[in-house]
Formats: structure tokens, sequence, C-alpha cells
């Protein structure tokens, strides 16, 4: 049974997990993804997240959700973690983690945030910082099964050495002409940029984004101030609420 | 069972202190103030805000902001102690004791054994009266010197360092004298009815 | 003052992982009315406060008290007086594509 059937059969009793960390891949200045190898996995869904569970010696626990970054076709799980300064857990993850390492897991949680390829309409995708998480699987997924209907990424960062999977993402681009990315980088933008600069506004989303009559199948995930400031923008602009899903990370994004 | 697997090198932030007199078992001391909410923050001006005392269907005393601050105020240096495990040392605050809003209405004892404390928004908790008077609780209206801001609990908030901070209830609008202790929030949802941090009084059942 | 703000809202998706230690099938695509408002909703749309103590999930359209969980040393806890009712979709395949 693929993967996919498989996380979509009725939903077993959510057991911690043992993840073993297979592999470390730098993605940024602050962001790395944790490549896991989860025992007993049985398959998700693109836009799931995992619950995890670090215990120290003095059995102090700590708990927090990350999105899966990797497509169910993958064979490992990937999480993709941003360093938050005065964070518990992420500095953990970025700084300390060695392969080898295991901690507890569970999941996969929270299927209201999914999209695979057998939902019809186009897929736009709205992603601010460490928000392009889930975005990535939904994406990588696509590609992954050569779906060719309309998709489109808004993706937020600082700055050009911010984005998340940049090489990745160019060459998705490039390969699918059916896929589009803009970028917004809100603080510094390098020479000759063509992108947006400055914060995904209004105009923005109105212009060269599908618009509501195409009834796209949206998500958007971030900062909790973004995804609410984006949402409101989207339901002004025409676009139905039900079609648009919101996963906020809170203040820090995640 | 199974030993819970140890995760390499991983330590909290926060330092765990040795129980001691200041922090009790099984809280871990911060320099942070956390906010936790059980709904959005409400934003009541102070033109609009009244606080009252009520017995059964009677109003024993109603303020409006102008009135309440004038009543007494008191200052208290306390250490503060969340059911989610951290606390805070030596936080200020200013307000009006419970003493002084039932001497300013002129009782000398408590109505009735228990409050139920009611708030913007719709939260609750219950707190026996004895665990108010004496100094123990106060309507808090200044945190560190200022006014104590909206995610806070602002304008005023109860305040009752002794049991977990839940039951410091945030935007404390009503207190409700009753005969018979009734659960609040929290307590109506898994904690425990009374709270003793000392006694690690953090769940029903405890 | 130093400032964690840790009860900005989020979406009911994110108590996901505390409410399947309750329901069985998937709980964040059920459709729960409004008690309050009569306004009806996916579960993972709802607007999740209460970190750390439990899940509190209120209407996004009236803010009211849908449901509440928590997990104690004791037990789980799940009220829904807040709520009319909750359907499961009977549909695997649209529960599968949300």
């Amino acid at each position: 049974m693929m993967a996919t059937e498989a996380a979509a059969g009725p939903v077993r009793r959510l057991n911690w997990q043992l993840a073993h960390v297979r592999d470390i891949v730098v993605e940024t200045y602050r962001v790395k993804s944790v490549v896991l190898d989860v025992t007993d996995w049985q398959g998700h869904l693109p836009g799931h997240h995992v619950d995890i569970r670090l215990t120290a010696e003095d059995k102090y626990q700590a708990q927090r959700s990350y999105s899966i970054a990797s497509p169910p076709e993958d064979e490992l799980l990937k999480l993709t973690v941003e360093r938050v300064n005065d964070g518990e857990v992420s500095p953990y993850l970025v700084d300390d983690l060695r392969l080898g390492d295991e901690f507890e897991l569970r999941g996969p949680i929270g299927g209201y945030f999914v999209w695979t390829v057998a939902t019809q309409g186009p897929l736009w995708l709205i992603a601010a910082g460490s928000g392009i998480a889930p975005l990535m699987a939904m994406l990588r997924h696509r590609a992954k099964r050569k779906v060719r209907s309309p998709a489109l990424l808004l993706y937020s960062s600082r700055s050009l050495e911010d984005v998340i999977y940049r090489d990745e993402l160019d060459a998705m681009a490039r390969a699918d002409p059916d896929l589009r990315i803009d970028h917004a980088l809100t603080r510094k933008q390098p020479n000759g940029w063509n992108g947006h600069r400055g914060r995904i506004d209004r105009a923005l989303l109105a212009e060269a984004c599908f618009p509501p009559e195409q009834a796209p199948n949206t998500f958007i995930c971030g900062p909790t101030p973004f995804v609410e400031h984006v949402a409101d923008l989207l339901v002004e602009l025409g676009h139905e609420p039900f079609r648009i899903k919101t996963e906020r990370f809170g203040p820090s994004g995640g | 069972m199974d030993e819970t697997p140890i995760s390499r090198g991983f330590r909290s932030r926060r330092q765990e202190q040795a129980p001691n007199n200041r922090v009790p078992p099984g809280q871990y001391v911060t320099t942070d103030f956390p906010v936790l909410s059980a709904g959005p923050t409400p934003q009541t001006k102070l033109q609009s805000w009244n606080f009252a005392l009520q017995l059964g269907a009677s109003l024993l005393g109603r303020w409006n902001w102008a009135e309440f601050e004038a009543l007494p105020q008191s200052t208290a240096k306390k250490d503060i102690h969340c059911v989610t495990k951290w606390s805070k040392l030596d936080t200020t605050w200013q307000g009006v004791t419970f003493d002084a809003i039932l001497k300013s209405v002129g009782l000398a004892e408590s109505p009735a054994p228990y409050i139920m404390a009611h708030c913007d928004g719709g939260y609750t908790t219950n707190i026996p009266v004895a665990d108010l008077i004496g100094g123990k609780g106060m309507i808090a209206t200044r945190y560190e010197g200022l006014p104590i801001p909206p995610s806070h609990g602002g304008p005023a908030r109860l305040l009752v360092p002794h049991l977990y901070f839940w039951k410091s209830a945030k935007w404390v609008r009503r207190i409700r004298f009753m005969e018979q202790d009734q659960r609040g929030f929290w307590e109506s949802l898994g904690y425990h009815n009374y709270g003793d941090p000392w006694k690690e009084q953090r769940y029903d059942g405890d | 003052m130093a400032e964690n703000v840790s009860s900005l809202m989020l979406d009911g998706n994110a108590a996901a992982g505390l409410l399947q230690e309750i329901f069985v099938p998937e709980i964040t695509t059920a459709q729960v009315e409004c008690g309050g408002c009569g306004h009806t909703a996916p579960i993972g749309s709802l607007q999740l406060y209460g970190s750390g103590m439990g899940a509190v999930l209120r209407c996004s359209h009236c803010d009211g008290l849908v449901m509440r969980a928590a997990r104690t040393a004791h037990g789980r806890w799940l009220e829904m007086k807040g709520a009319r009712c909750l359907r499961f979709s009977g549909d695997m395949a649209a529960d599968r594509q949300c």
C-alpha cells in the first residue's frame, strides 16, 4: 500500500515513537532541516505536522509541533527548524543535535491543513519565513507526482540569505511551467532585484495572483501577524474564507 | 512501562531550583513573564471599566475606575507560580487588598465563605475567602509601577500569589460571594480546585 | 517588561495532537456547529487559545467558547458545552483531501 493511502485510512491512536537523526541539512544561517528515520512511520500527507518531545537528564520535558517538510513519497521524514533566539527547543535542534541522536515524535497530525494532487483546482501557497515548511511538502509532492495544474507560491523573507530552499525552489519553477514562485524580500534586496520589495500587500495579492473566480485552494503559513494580515486581505479581495486555510506559527514563527 | 528516552544534550533553559523556601516543587524560575490566555485579550477602556462586589442578587458595592483608584492602595512584592511550571520571583504589584474592599463597603467580615471571580472575556476562577483576606489577595492595577498591560490582565486583575497563578484572574470585573463552592474555568476542566503550589496541587486528584 | 507572548491565537489544527488523544477519527476536519451563533466550521479552523494549560477552541465568528480539552496527570478532559454538534465526514476520500 502506498504511503499516502495508508495515511488516509482510519486514524490510528497517536503513539509516541522514536525518531533517529539520519542527516542534518543547513538551509540558511539559522535554519536547518533534520532528516529522521521513524521506525513505525505509517506515512503522511503534505501539510501534516508532528509533535516532538525532548526529555532532559533531569526529566524536564519540552514538547513542540513541527510541520513535515518532506513529501509522502520520501522514505525519511524531514523537519525544517528555524533557530528562535530565546527559544528552548529550536536552539537545541539547530545547534546541538547530532547524527544518531534520537527523540520522541508522534504523528502525522492535523489533516485540516493538508493538500494532495487529488484536490481539484489551482493551488495558492503564501508563506513567510519558516512557514514555508508545510507548503514545501505540498510542492515537493506535486513535483514528484508531475502534476500540471496551476500553482503559485508567494514567499516572504527578510533577505535573500533568509530564503529557505532557495535553490530547490528555483529549480522547481524552472522545471515546471505551471508553477510560479514570487519572492517578497522585506528588509534587504540585492542589486538588480526584480521581485517584490517589502511585505506582501493588498496590491501584490490582487495583481498577478489567482482571482477569486478561480477558487484557488489557498494555504497561508508563517508568524501569526503575517497570516492574519494576508488572510484578511484575501477575504477583502473577495476570496472565500472556507477555501483559505491558515497555520499560524505563533509570534516567533516556530 | 518503558523508560522515557533521554534526548542527549537537551537542557531546560530555565534553572530548576532545589526545593527551597522560594520555589515550590516542580517549578523552574524564569526572568520572562509568559502570557497565557483562554481567549482574545479584552481591551476595556478605563471610562467603561467598573468593578462590582455581588452577593446573590444584591450589589454590595460598585466602583468606576476613579472610585476604585481612590480606595486605599497597597503594594506587594511577591513570587508567582504558574501551573505550567514557571515561577517568577520578586514581582511587584500595587492595588487594593480584598480586606480594603470589604472595609469600604462596611463589612467587618465576608458574607460568605467562597467567591467566584468573573472577568471580561468570560474567564472565571473560584477561591475561598480565607485565601483572600489578611492581605493574601488584592485587585491589582499596577505591575512594576506601571499600569498592567492588557495582555497581563489590565486594567485590573486578581492577585492571589500563594496559589497557582491561574487563580490570579486577569481582567477581573466582578467578585461574587458564594455559600457553596463552585468550580471555575480551569477547575472544571481537570485542574485542582484549590491549587496550592507548595503541595503541587496542579490537577484534580493531586 | 520581558514578554513571552505564547498566548497569541493559533489555529485549531495546532490542537490536533491533544485532540487526537481523545478522538479516533480525524478531528481537525470534523465540522462543528457553534452553539452560540450557529456558524459551522472545521475544528482545524477554530481559534485556539490556552497554550500550556489546555486547548480552548473558540468560534471564529462570535469568539464563543466551542470546546475545551486538557491533559492532566490523572486523565484527559473534554467539554463541548459550546458546540451544538460535531460531524465526522463518512467519506474517507473527502477526509483525506480535506
